[in-house]
């Protein structure tokens, strides 16, 4: 399934209250001041619901930042289409 | 505007647009941003106590909560201490005061052996364990109502997956202990005022337990829901909410193309539209089942359709499948004019409120825009596929109500009589003749037991003759009615035209030589006959026999209730200090009866 990268930002914001554009590489738990084991659990749900995947037990506890997140979205088949703005800069 | 506000408006929008999980979230981080003085909505506060991680859930139930015109504070108690909670009289839960409690409980925290070695268990065992849950909960209820009336939303269990193996359904199987488990759960509730049950058992079995249940999360959080249960379960705490705080719906607005029928009338035919034995034409008559359905609780039908009215007409009079009839419906308008001006004058026409609408048709661009022009009204966009339309109209739970009347029945029939009385209004010379010719008689006595449920069921639906809104149970008149301190009073009123049934709610607290009007309300089909005038005057008539020297009144203004903003002062009582507080020196009062109106009356009776 095919996403576009937007959409993951998105759901950042959203549990973080956290404005979009600031989500990105440097988005972590060390960086992210609300980002406790409640909010931890929203996120994993609202990640799952979002892209319509299941996390292993494993996975919940390794998506501690916006790369990690990144990644393990990919193993389980979600492709992000790049942003046309981001290729320009 | 403040901006936290702001935020709020907007994740609304978005959550309209998008029901994710996410968009939730999104609103429940805005709404947490706001101060509850900065509040334009009324409160409404919410104490959850449980025994499991149930977090995931509150932005569902914060958003649902706003989306239903109220402002949420949520007490959220710490986990697994409901004993803490209910025990002590300074608890943070009776600190709060809260509105609505909701007593969460997942039986694996409760009893974890019943759930994960029930094979251990002897038959004197099993008995002894179900015995003890039932009466930890018995007691967790009885300790709530010694310090809080507020109506508590308990649940019963979803039944585990099997773990002995296929005897499970045997009689003494772990699948049937918990069916009588949950069972015996309700009987032993039942005594218990305004203790209302989400049955997590049929919510799960509806998910699907393997799908619902997050076994990950339990072991590693106590979360029992996946993200496939969030949103059902959440949405079934807002079913209770919605109907304990009144706002359920009354009147449904349907269009008739691809909605009542497959096809469109006007450019297939009689004879080519889609409804009958077969599908697709099953789907449409199952919808119109379910739409009769809505009607024999009382839900009040109306067409709101682009066609030509002898069309439609011909097909609710003359088609051998059509479930749905001319007599069932309450109005329409049929015609070429845009649907918002239709279902505006239709509202009009009924004298109901907008927000007790729900509009269902089957075009994105008609539901688009109704919801744009009329905010308050609920538009229900119908699936393209017909074998989903049915399921569609119920799965919200926009008519849940907390209790069913004989009244009901009739509503339709009363909304039609009322027409007839317009007509005789226009043709009399006055108003006043036209009161006379109606020969209005009124009832007002003290409830027996089978007025009950409508006397409940006035003050959860009545919004514009409400002197304070306040929202009772059946339970709470029936304590009311019980209690030697209150006076309730039900107004029955009839006329040469037709029984209108029960319409008024008047109940009366005392202390010593005080009365105090706890609630005053008229329903808005019995208003403009100067009933509301005979009702006061009896019951304060009534109050004085009772040896009573000074009545007090009070109007708590709400967005609906303007109208009766002037009650108390048109009827002489003073006001002091508090402006919404009123009072009455009874022994200068003489007022007189609208001479109209003969009323009848009986004593007080025990319930």
């Amino acid at each position: 399934m095919e996403f576009k990268e937007e959409e993951l930002k998105q759901v950042l914001s959203d549990v973080f209250n956290i404005p979009r554009d600031s989500v990105g590489e440097n988005t972590s738990i060390d960086t992210v001041e609300m980002w406790d084991s409640l909010k931890h659990l929203e996120l994993v749900l609202a990640l799952e619901a979002q892209f319509n995947i299941t996390f292993t037990h494993e996975e919940t506890t390794e998506i501690l930042n916006y790369n990690l997140i990144h990644m393990i979205l990919e193993k389980h088949g979600i492709k992000f289409k790049e942003n046309e703005l981001d290729k320009i800069r | 505007m403040n901006l936290s506000l702001n935020k709020v408006t907007e994740s609304l929008k978005r959550l309209d647009q998008d029901a994710s999980y996410s968009s939730y979230v999104a609103l429940s981080n805005a709404i947490s941003n706001v101060g509850i003085e900065e509040s334009p909505w009324p409160i409404l506060k919410v104490a959850v106590i449980r025994n499991f991680t149930i977090e995931p859930l509150l932005p569902i139930l914060k958003g649902e909560i706003l989306r239903m015109g109220f402002f949420p504070q949520f007490y959220i108690g710490d986990y697994d201490t409901i004993i803490n909670e209910v025990m002590s009289a300074e608890s943070g839960l009776y600190q709060f005061n809260p509105d609505v409690i909701i007593l969460a409980q997942w039986l694996e925290a409760l009893a974890p052996r019943f759930t994960q070695r029930f094979a251990s268990f002897s038959r004197e065992e099993v008995n002894l364990e179900t015995e003890r849950i039932l009466k930890t909960i018995k007691s967790q209820i009885e300790n709530i109502r010694k310090y809080c009336a507020a109506p508590v939303l308990i649940n019963n269990f979803p039944i585990p997956y099997p773990t002995v193996g296929i005897l499970d359904t045997s009689e003494f199987g772990q699948m049937n202990i918990m069916h009588s488990l949950n069972k015996e759960l309700s009987v032993r509730m039942k005594p218990f005022l305004n203790v209302f049950f989400v049955d997590y058992e049929a919510l799960m079995a509806n998910i699907g337990y393997t799908q619902g249940f997050d076994e990950r999360y339990w072991h590693a959080g106590k979360s029992p829901f996946s993200r496939h249960a969030l949103i059902p379960v959440a949405k079934e705490y807002i079913r209770f909410i919605r109907a304990l705080k009144g706002k359920t719906h009354k009147c449904l607005i349907l269009d008739c193309d691809n909605t009542l029928w497959g096809g469109i009338i006007g450019e297939d035919g009689f004879d080519n539209i889609k409804l009958g034995p077969e599908y697709p034409g099953s789907c449409y008559m199952a919808f119109q089942n379910e739409v009769l359905n809505l009607h024999d609780r009382g839900i009040i039908l109306a067409l709101c359709s682009k066609n030509n009215e002898e069309d439609v007409l011909e097909v609710l009079e003359k088609h051998p499948y059509t479930v749905i009839r001319k007599e069932h419906l309450v109005t329409w308008r049929i015609n070429w004019d845009d649907k918002v001006q239709n279902i505006r004058a239709i509202v009009e026409e009924l004298n109901i409120g907008m927000d007790s609408v729900v509009f269902v048709d089957d075009n994105a661009y008609e539901i688009g825009l109704v919801k744009h022009q009329i905010p308050e009204i609920t538009a229900i966009q119908l699936p393209l596929e017909p074998s989903q339309i049915r399921g569609e109209l119920l799965k919200q739970g926009f008519f849940d109500s907390l209790s069913f009347s004989q009244e009901d029945k009739r509503r339709t029939q009363m909304y039609r009589e009322e027409a007839r009385r317009k007509q005789m209004a226009v043709q009399a010379s006055s108003v006043k003749e036209y009161l006379k010719e109606l020969e209005i008689q009124v009832e007002i006595s003290s409830p027996q037991n089978f007025h009950i449920p409508r006397i409940a069921q006035l003050t959860q639906k009545t919004n514009q003759f409400n002197l304070t809104t306040r929202r009772y149970t059946e339970d709470n008149i029936r304590q009311f009615a019980e209690d030697s301190n209150w006076d309730v009073w039900y107004l029955q009123l009839q006329d040469k035209i037709s029984d209108m049934g029960i319409v008024g709610v008047i109940m009366v607290r005392y202390d010593g030589i005080m009365g105090e009007i706890d609630s005053f309300l008229l329903s808005c089909r019995a208003l403009g006959r100067g009933i509301e005038n005979a009702f006061l005057i009896h019951v304060i008539n009534s109050t004085q026999a009772r040896g009573i020297k000074i009545l007090k009144g009070e109007y708590i203004p709400t967005v609906k209730n303007k109208q009766a903003a002037e009650f108390y002062k048109k009827h002489g009582f003073t006001n002091s200090k508090d402006s919404m507080k009123w009072e009455l020196n009874l022994k200068e009062y003489a007022g007189k009866m609208p001479e109209w109106i003969k009323v009848n009356s009986q004593v007080r009776s025990a319930v």
